[in-house]
């Protein structure tokens, strides 16, 4: 900080040259160090209300048959209802409760790591709060970002969000058993999703039948 | 979206900026915003001033410097505006490919910042 005395004997200016985002992106280095020294595969989970994202996370739990090797930190603004639907394919699972806010940040994933034990989990999904715009922007210090979006969200969700799907490793693309009836085309949005992010995986799945899920754990890195 | 959070870090921090300086009113705040920030200008001041309300910062001037985009292409080495010339809407936002190649391999140098630079404070 740097006080400069200036037109006046009695008023001064602040130079603070302060980041506001800053402070996120260094919490999330934080995060990353400890999880990393603690050998952790941590993966952000993020996409709209509705799109499958913790119907992606169980069908990944129950073809990793890991039990408590795998963590889940929980996000949503009130309720615990998909912490509940994650407990039941075995996994550690605390919940964060955001209230008004648009995402979880850095700060948030810090505390729930402190609250959790994390001795003995090899892999830690973080479901972010449903959400196509403000998470983008908050990177939680995870080594892979991944962004559900469903069939159902109509035709034009990758191009009217371009900049979360530009920050995703891997997209996938649910629900795709709904899309004659949606009548939305899955090559046109594959194509989206080239458009928007070329070098990006992009997968087709219907979690709730486990379709797909395999080639999205192996974009994820998580060979069985 | 998250105009609220960001717009309140901004208050908490000229707030104990002026308090450690003893200043008795903040008279301005000079902000920096990258044009690709997903910030609404029009909230952030909104919020400012709204959370502003009944602190020494009350009825500060806020001052705003929009941040020019500019990327540089990993393919080309072509560094400049992010402006691609295509039509599509979202281009002005998020850049896709760069404007001479058309390469897809760009990153954003400049235009993401929400940078608090400096207040003004009445001692």
């Amino acid at each position: 900080m740097k006080v400069i005395r200036s037109k006046g004997p009695e008023i001064f200016d602040i130079e603070l040259e302060k980041d506001l985002l800053a402070k996120n992106r260094s919490l999330a280095r934080e995060n990353r160090k400890k999880l990393d020294g603690l050998n952790i595969l941590a993966i952000d989970i993020m996409g709209s209300i509705g799109s499958g994202k913790t119907s992606l996370i169980k069908a990944i739990l129950k073809e990793l048959g890991m039990g408590q090797k795998v963590a889940v930190i929980a996000g949503d603004l009130t309720t615990t209802i998909d912490a509940q639907r994650i407990e039941e394919e075995g996994a550690r699972v605390i919940q964060i409760n955001t209230g008004k806010e648009c995402h979880l940040d850095a700060h948030l994933i810090r505390q729930a790591m402190k609250r959790m034990k994390l001795e003995g989990v090899e892999i830690l999904f973080v479901e972010n709060v449903g959400n196509l715009i403000c998470p983008g922007e908050f990177p939680l210090g995870a080594h892979k970002r991944l962004v559900v979006v469903s069939v159902t969200e109509g035709p034009y969700t990758l191009l009217k969000h371009p900049y979360i799907f530009k920050e995703a490793d891997v997209i996938v693309l649910n629900k795709i058993d709904l899309a004659k009836a949606m009548k939305v085309s899955l090559s046109k949005l594959e194509r989206d999703a080239k458009q928007v992010s070329p070098r990006v995986p992009f997968i087709r799945t219907d979690a709730l039948k486990g379709i797909g899920i395999s080639k999205v754990m192996n974009a994820l890195g998580l060979e069985l | 979206m998250h105009e609220f959070s960001v717009s309140s870090e901004i208050v908490r921090t000229v707030l104990d900026t002026a308090e450690k300086n003893h200043g008795k009113r903040v008279l301005s705040i000079q902000l920096e915003i990258g044009e690709l920030a997903l910030l609404n200008l029009e909230q952030v001041t909104f919020w400012i001033q709204e959370l502003f309300k009944g602190s020494v910062a009350e009825g500060a001037k806020i001052k705003v410097k929009i941040i020019k985009a500019r990327i540089s292409c990993g393919a080309c080495g072509h560094e400049g505006k992010n402006s691609s010339g295509q039509k599509d809407l979202f281009q002005h936002l998020i850049p896709l490919s760069c404007p001479k190649c058309g390469s897809t391999q760009i990153k954003v140098e400049k235009g993401r910042e929400c940078t608090l630079k400096k207040i003004q404070v009445l001692k």
